[in-house]
């Protein structure tokens, strides 16, 4: 069962898509229909001998109530399942034949079906694509067997520990939609049925929820095809509950030997200008590695914290935009006895960024590193299309990598500075993974 | 099924001779269970699954006590439903379908 892949994104750059990266002097520009359905259709077509194609619909785990948890993610197993067109088995051989692959991947808000094939058998895996997602029968013996996989699944992935503290975290900054986990939570393992995988496909797949992206083939074919057969479910489907921040926190004692702990604020929304300066703030205080394997020195976080403790510790600026909310934030490791001081000293020095400790120089390399890591995430076949298919998920348009640039160099230094005082000023929320003897709790902060 | 009035009378009459209406039990009750048929009953629901079990021990209980229902209670030809059908053509329709893949 190869064909499902899951990955939890925390997106880093809210506003912009980029596309139009004209790869070989013939190939064309990204052309985007809306159909009077509400379904958008985007294509590029840039000549590459293989094609990836996806289906991007905006449903997710936010739209999960408390009677049907878990359905997200038995779904996103669930792709290779028998459906009105080919059985379990025809798609898997079928698609191995063509030397394809079909994956899904889900976020809180948005699923991503997308096939990867040889441009000759499109054909054949946009068959397979189009059965997934619009006709699976959701067998009830076969839901029954794929319920262990759950198990399966659950466990390789939190076998990293920064997944219990994301999905902790976001259980405790919210009340509803968002705090929903992306993983089905124990008690619901094996208690998924047939009918409520079936209520959920058929409430939330509705064609003016769904973006059909294609690169590496014609648009003229992309629409043909979704004229005929993404036509079957209109209408909106259930609307989703606005997500409310409520700021707690959530602390799960164990005995790892480093604590891993995230605080929180409520952040920008997708696609405002504030989250233009969200993004700035999270790369001036230190948003991951630049040197492989390097150890940050020159990022403000890091900084900080080394001047609180000389034992091994990691820390980063964290931020994730929803399109009705959002979170900023720092993510700290570090060793048991440590934890309260590198906690403090981050948070310390996003106190001197919000206190106007930021020169413009230090804004200004903010904008190349973000700069240059959004655009080198758009240059694979893979990234591009989680760019167009999502932006045309929230917009219905997209944006070029010159526009995208240029929003990014639109913000100053003063917002970079508001953003962190709305950090310093907000509610906060918390969660801490580890041996918490020595971490503070968030009204000690 | 096709045939007209004729062939359904001799089916009729073969239905009763065969005489296991008698015990109470169905046709798709006294399937030998091969691979096939195992498999679809993995796939019944359980009101039908229920339903066959009870028969089946209602018709054992009958068969060990050398006796019959009283013909009242016997299945009658019209009412036999072949429940199983379904889902052993589902299933024999599958294992063909791997064995043309496999055989390529």
């Amino acid at each position: 069962k190869r064909f499902y892949s899951l990955k939890v994104a925390p997106k880093v750059s809210p506003s912009a898509t980029a596309e139009k990266v004209k790869l070989s002097p013939a190939s064309q520009n990204l052309e985007i229909t809306k159909l009077p359905n509400g379904l958008v259709i985007a294509s590029l077509e840039n000549f590459s001998p293989a094609s990836r194609i996806g289906v991007f619909i905006k449903t997710g785990s936010r739209y999960e109530t408390t009677s049907n948890l878990g359905t997200t993610h038995l779904l996103r197993l669930a792709s290779n399942l028998t459906t009105k067109g080919a059985s379990s088995f025809r798609i898997t051989r079928g698609i191995e034949a063509v030397g394809g692959s079909l994956s899904v991947h889900a976020t809180r808000e948005k699923m991503a079906y997308s096939v990867v094939c040889l441009r000759d058998y499109v054909d054949t895996v946009m068959e397979y694509l189009l059965n997934v997602t619009t006709a699976p029968e959701f067998r009830p013996w076969e839901v029954a067997d794929l319920q262990p996989q759950l198990k399966v699944d659950k466990a390789i992935a939190f076998q990293n520990p920064q997944v219990g503290v994301l999905e902790n975290l976001h259980a405790a900054a919210y009340k509803n939609a968002l705090a929903n986990p992306l993983y089905c939570p124990d008690y619901r393992v094996g208690k998924i049925t047939s009918e409520q995988l079936h209520h959920f496909v058929q409430n939330n797949f509705t064609s003016s929820r769904m973006a059909l992206v294609g690169i590496g083939i014609k648009h003229s074919t992309l629409k043909q095809v979704a004229e005929q057969f993404l036509n079957i479910r209109s209408g909106a489907g259930a609307p989703g509950a606005k997500a409310v921040y409520r700021g707690g926190e959530i602390r799960k004692q164990s005995s790892d030997s480093l604590v891993h702990a995230a605080v929180v604020a409520e952040g920008a929304v997708i696609g405002s200008k504030e989250a233009d300066a969200f993004s700035v703030l999270q790369y001036v205080l230190g948003a991951g590695p630049l040197v492989k394997r390097g150890s940050k020195v020159t990022c403000k976080l890091t900084q900080g914290v080394a001047k609180a403790t000389s034992k091994p510790f990691d820390v980063s600026a964290f931020n994730v935009n929803y399109s009705d909310s959002g979170l900023f934030g720092i993510y700290t490791i570090s060793q048991a006895p440590d934890a309260g001081e590198v906690i403090k000293a981050a948070l310390n020095q996003v106190k001197a960024v919000a206190q106007g400790g930021v020169t413009d120089a230090d804004v200004t390399v903010a904008k190349n590193q973000l700069k240059a890591n959004y655009l080198m995430s758009v240059e694979t076949s893979k990234g591009l299309l989680n760019e167009i298919g999502s932006e045309a998920l929230v917009s219905g348009t997209h944006t070029s990598p010159s526009a995208a640039a240029q929003k990014i160099d639109s913000v100053t230094t003063a917002d970079v500075v508001n953003a962190a005082k709305k950090f310093i000023s907000g509610k906060k929320s918390m969660a801490a993974t580890g041996d918490l003897g020595n971490t503070p709790f968030l009204d000690e902060l | 099924a096709g045939g007209g009035r004729l062939l359904e009378r001799i089916r009729k009459w073969y239905y009763n001779a065969a005489g296991f209406n008698k015990l109470g039990l169905m046709r798709d009750d006294t399937l030998h269970e091969d691979d096939d048929v195992k498999e679809a009953l993995k796939r019944l629901p359980e009101h039908l699954y229920n339903a066959r079990v009870f028969r089946i021990k209602r018709a054992l209980d009958l068969s060990l006590k050398h006796q019959i229902l009283p013909k009242d209670q016997w299945v009658k030809y019209e009412e036999d439903h072949p429940y199983l059908e379904p889902y052993l053509k589902e299933v024999i329709r599958e294992r063909r379908e791997r064995e043309a893949w496999n055989k390529k």
